[in-house]
C-alpha cells in the first residue's frame, strides 16, 4: 500500500465508470472511492452492476470507460496489494481435499507451506470443520464449503477486503460468525467492500455506502449522509381502519397497510404540516412518531419503484 | 487468525512452482490416473504372460514334434529319401500309398506319408492315427523334418542347403551424399518421436481440454484470476501435464523394457540389434524440437477450446474432430513416404495441425530437408505461442463466462474498451 503518501488518496479509486455489453450499458458514469480502513457498503437491487463494478475493478472485466485503481493503479494479481475476494460467484477445487485446496490458495497468496498449512488446520478448528480437513469439498454442505471459501479469501490477512454477498446462503448462525471475522479484519485496519442486501449489516458495519440503481451512482456518503439524502427522517403513524393515504407533495409512502403507515417528508414535509394534511384529509390519526429513516426503507423507496413496474 | 504472509522474492516464479506441484500431485494421486495408467501395462503383461507360456509350450512341443519317434511307413517317387535316413527316424518303406493309408485306418501303424514326384508343387500326403488338434501336427513335422535331412544328404553340403533355403543373413550398406547412411536404423530413433507424440496427445488430450474448463466448471474462476497471473496458471498447468505424461510413458514403457532385457527370446519379440540402430544428431534434434512444438500447439489449442466452451460435453464437439486430424495424414503414408514433395504431402507439412505427424514421419524417414524442418519447426512453435496466448487471453477474459459458449469476437471488443483506460501510475 502506499507508504507515507498523501493521507487523502484513497484505496479504492473508480472514476466515470462505463461497462457495456454489446449494445447494453450496464454502468454509466460511476464514481465513487474508498479510503483506506473504513468499511464500505456497495448497495444495490439485482442486476443493478455491482458485481460487475466489482469483476471490472479486481481486472475480471474489461471496462469500456473510465478509471479503476486499487491503490493507485489498475489491479493485478501479485503486484503487491493483499486482497482478499469473496466472489458471488462461490466455488473451489470441489474434487480435491479441503485441506489441500486452502494449502494451494495459501500458498499462491504468498503463504509459506507450513504456514498455509497451520493457518488453515487453527481456521477449520474455529468454523468447527477440522474433521473435514481431508475430505473431498464435494462432500461438504454448500454453507461448509462458503466457510473453507471464506478462509481462502481471508488467509493472506487482506488489506483489502472484497465481499460479494458474503451472508448468502448462510445460516443465522454462521452470518454471526461471518460478521465476526468482518470486524475483526475492521478492527485490525483492513479496508472493507461489502456487497450485500442486509441493511441492518451495513447501518452496523459500514462508514460509507454507494447505492446503485441502473448502473448510475443514486446516493453516496456516509450512513447518515445517505439517511439525509433520502430524508433523514421517517414518520411512522397509525390510524383506525385501513385506508389509502392520500397522494401529497409533502411526503412519500413508504409502507402501509393495516393501520399503519411509513412516509418519508419531502422538502417542506415537517411533522407539523403533514399531520395537518393528513388530519385535514379526513384520516382518523391514532399516533405519529418520529425516527431516522432506515436503510432499508430508502433501499425500498428507490427500488420499490423498480419492484412495481417488475423490472428488477 | 491474522498472518502476515511471508512472500518470496519472486511471486511469479513460486507460483508457478506451486501450481505445478498443485496440479501434478493431485493428478497422480487420483485412483483414477493410477487405474488408467496400470490398465494398459497390466494388460501387457498379461499378453507376454500368455505368450510365455504359450511360447515356451510350443516351442518344447515343436522340438518334441520335431525329434519324436514314430512308427511310420511311407513310399518316396520323389526318390529324395535315402531309406537309412528314414529308419534312423522310425520309417519303413511301404509298397503303395494305398497300403500304408490303410494300415493307419486299422490302426496297426501310427502314420503314413506319401511323398509326391515333385515335393515343390505337390503336396505331401500325411496320413495319421488322430492324437487331438496339438498333438496332430507332429505328423506334419516329422514328415518335413524328413524331408528336409534327407535334401541335406543328398546336397552334402550345410551352407548349400542354407542358400537354397534363403537361410541366410545379410548387412547393407547405402551412401548419401559420400558419407554411408543409416538406413531404418536410422529411421527409428526419430519415429520415436512420433509415438512419443502419439502416445501424449492420446493419453493427455483429455487433460489439456479439461485444464481450462475445470475452473469454469468448478466456477474457482475469480478466486484464480484474483489471485495469480493466468499466464502462471496456464503454463503450469501444461508443465505439469507433461511431467504427467512422462510418468505414464515411463510405466507404459516399463514392461516393454524389461520384457525385451530379459524375455525377448520366450515372448517371441521382434529381435532388435542396438548395433543396427543409429543415432544421427540432426534428425534426432529435429524430431525432439517437433514433438516439443507439436506438444505446444495442440495444448494451447485444447486450452483455448478449453475457454470457449462452458463445459466437457460442448467442447467434445470440437475436441474429436481436432484429434481426428492428428490421424488424417497417415491416410497418406504412402504417399508421404514415396513421394515427398506432391501437393497434398506439402500441405500436410505446413498446415500446423497436421504438421507434427507428417514433419516426424519424413524426418523419421529422411525426406524433410533442412529448410523444411526449419520452417515447420518454427512454425509449430510460433503458432503454438500465439494460439497460447489467445488461450490465456480468453481463459482470463471469458472463463467468468460460465453458461454459455464464448464469443470470441466478444473479448476482443471489449479489449478496444481498454484503450481508453489510463494507463497505470508506475
Amino acid at each position: 500500500m502506499t507508504a507515507g503518501g498523501a493521507a487523502a488518496e484513497p484505496l479504492v479509486h473508480i472514476e466515470d465508470f462505463r461497462m457495456d455489453f454489446g449494445d447494453t450499458t450496464v454502468i454509466r458514469n460511476l464514481s465513487f472511492d474508498v479510503q483506506a480502513g473504513e468499511t464500505f457498503g456497495f448497495l444495490g437491487s439485482n442486476g443493478s452492476g455491482k458485481t460487475t463494478t466489482l469483476r471490472a475493478l479486481l481486472g475480471i472485466y474489461q471496462p469500456t470507460s473510465g478509471v479503476l485503481h486499487i491503490d493507485g493503479k489498475p489491479f493485478e494479481p501479485g503486484d503487491g496489494t493483499r486482497l482478499g475476494y469473496l466472489p458471488e460467484e462461490r466455488g473451489l477445487y470441489k474434487k480435491e481435499p479441503v485441506l489441500d485446496v486452502m494449502v494451494y490458495f495459501g500458498r499462491l497468496k504468498g503463504l509459506g507451506k507450513s504456514q498455509a498449512r497451520s493457518w488453515s488446520l487453527a481456521y477449520l478448528e474455529r468454523v468447527q470443520l477440522a474433521d473435514k480437513a481431508t475430505m473431498t469439498l464435494d462432500k461438504l454442505s454448500s454453507g461448509q464449503q462458503q466457510k473453507v471459501q471464506l478462509g481462502v479469501t481471508i488467509m493472506n490477512d487482506p488489506e483489502l477486503l472484497i465481499l460479494d454477498e458474503p451472508t448468502k446462503g448462510f445460516d443465522p448462525v454462521n452470518r454471526r460468525l461471518l460478521m465476526d471475522i468482518i470486524e475483526e479484519h475492521k478492527r485490525g485496519g483492513a479496508t472493507v467492500i461489502m456487497v450485500t442486501h442486509q441493511m441492518e449489516e451495513v447501518e452496523r458495519l459500514c462508514d460509507r455506502v454507494v447505492l446503485l440503481k441502473d448502473g448510475t451512482s443514486r446516493a453516496y456518503g456516509t450512513v447518515a449522509d445517505v439517511q439525509d439524502q433520502f430524508g433523514g427522517t421517517v414518520y411512522r403513524l397509525s390510524y383506525a381502519g385501513d385506508q389509502v393515504l392520500p397522494s401529497s407533495t409533502l411526503y412519500d409512502v413508504v409502507r402501509q397497510g393495516g393501520g399503519r403507515a411509513e412516509l418519508v417528508p419531502r422538502p417542506g414535509g415537517n411533522e407539523a404540516a403533514v399531520l395537518r394534511e393528513l388530519v385535514a384529509a379526513g384520516l382518523p390519526v391514532s399516533g405519529f412518531t418520529t425516527s431516522r429513516v432506515s436503510l432499508e426503507e430508502i433501499f425500498i423507496q428507490v427500488y420499490g419503484e423498480q419492484h412495481a413496474a417488475g423490472r428488477v | 487468525m491474522t498472518t502476515t504472509p511471508a512472500r518470496k522474492s519472486s511471486p511469479s516464479r513460486h507460483n508457478l512452482g506451486t501450481v505445478v506441484g498443485f496440479e501434478f500431485v493431485r493428478t497422480i494421486k487420483k485412483p483414477r490416473f493410477w487405474i488408467a495408467t496400470l490398465a494398459i501395462p497390466v494388460v501387457m503383461a498379461i499378453i507376454f504372460g500368455l505368450l510365455f507360456i504359450s511360447n515356451s509350450s510350443r516351442s518344447a512341443s515343436a522340438d518334441a514334434q520335431k525329434n519324436a519317434a514314430l512308427a511310420f511307413s511311407y513310399t518316396d517317387r520323389s526318390g529324395i529319401i535315402p531309406d537309412q535316413v528314414a529308419a534312423a527316424m522310425g520309417g519303413t518303406r511301404a509298397d503303395s500309398s494305398t497300403d500304408g493309408a490303410r494300415e493307419v485306418k486299422e490302426g496297426r501303424i501310427e502314420a503314413f506319408f506319401a511323398f509326391p514326384a515333385n515335393p515343390a508343387t505337390e503336396a505331401v500326403k500325411v496320413y495319421g492315427a488322430d492324437k487331438g488338434v496339438f498333438d496332430n501336427g507332429k505328423y506334419e513335422a516329422v514328415a518335413k523334418q524328413l524331408l528336409a535331412l534327407s535334401a541335406q544328404a543328398k546336397i552334402g553340403s550345410a551352407a548349400i542347403t542354407a542358400a537354397s533355403g534363403g537361410n541366410i543373413k545379410v548387412e547393407t550398406e547405402t551412401y548419401r551424399d559420400g558419407q554411408v547412411s543409416g538406413g531404418f536404423g536410422a529411421a527409428v530413433p526419430p519415429l520415436m518421436f512420433l509415438v512419443l507424440f502419439y502416445i501424449t496427445i492420446i493419453l493427455l488430450s483429455n487433460q489439456m481440454l479439461n485444464s481450462t474448463l475445470e475452473e469454469k466448471e468448478n466456477r474457482v474462476t475469480e478466486m484464480i484470476l484474483t489471485t495469480l497471473n493466468p499466464t502462471t496458471l496456464i503454463v503450469g498447468k501444461i508443465i505439469s501435464l507433461l511431467l504427467v505424461g512422462l510418468v505414464q510413458i515411463s510405466v507404459f514403457l516399463a514392461p516393454i523394457v524389461v520384457g525385451y532385457a530379459f524375455f525377448r527370446e520366450r515372448l517371441s519379440l521382434p529381435d532388435i540389434d542396438l548395433r543396427d540402430i543409429v543415432f544421427e544428431p540432426g534428425p534426432l534434434l529435429v524430431g525432439a524440437l517437433l514433438l516439443l512444438g507439436g506438444f505446444t500447439l495442440f495444448t494451447a489449442v485444447l486450452g483455448a477450446i478449453g475457454a470457449v466452451m462452458p463445459n466437457a460435453k460442448e467442447a467434445g464437439v470440437i475436441f474429436g474432430p481436432l484429434m481426428a486430424l492428428i490421424f488424417v495424414p497417415f491416410y497418406a503414408i504412402s504417399l508421404i513416404l514415396s513421394d515427398p514433395h506432391s501437393p497434398i504431402v506439402q500441405v500436410f507439412t505446413y498446415f500446423p495441425l497436421s504438421a507434427p505427424v507428417t514433419a516426424m514421419l519424413r524426418n523419421g524417414f529422411g525426406t524433410l530437408s533442412p529448410v523444411e524442418s526449419v520452417i515447420t519447426i518454427a512454425e509449430l512453435f510460433i503458432v503454438g505461442i500465439l494460439v497460447m496466448r489467445l488461450a490465456i487471453h480468453l481463459f482470463r477474459y471469458g472463463s467468468i463466462q460460465y453458461t454459455g459458449k464464448l464469443s470470441i469476437m466478444s473479448t476482443f471488443h471489449r479489449r478496444s474498451g481498454e484503450e481508453q483506460h489510463p494507463p497505470a501510475p508506475h
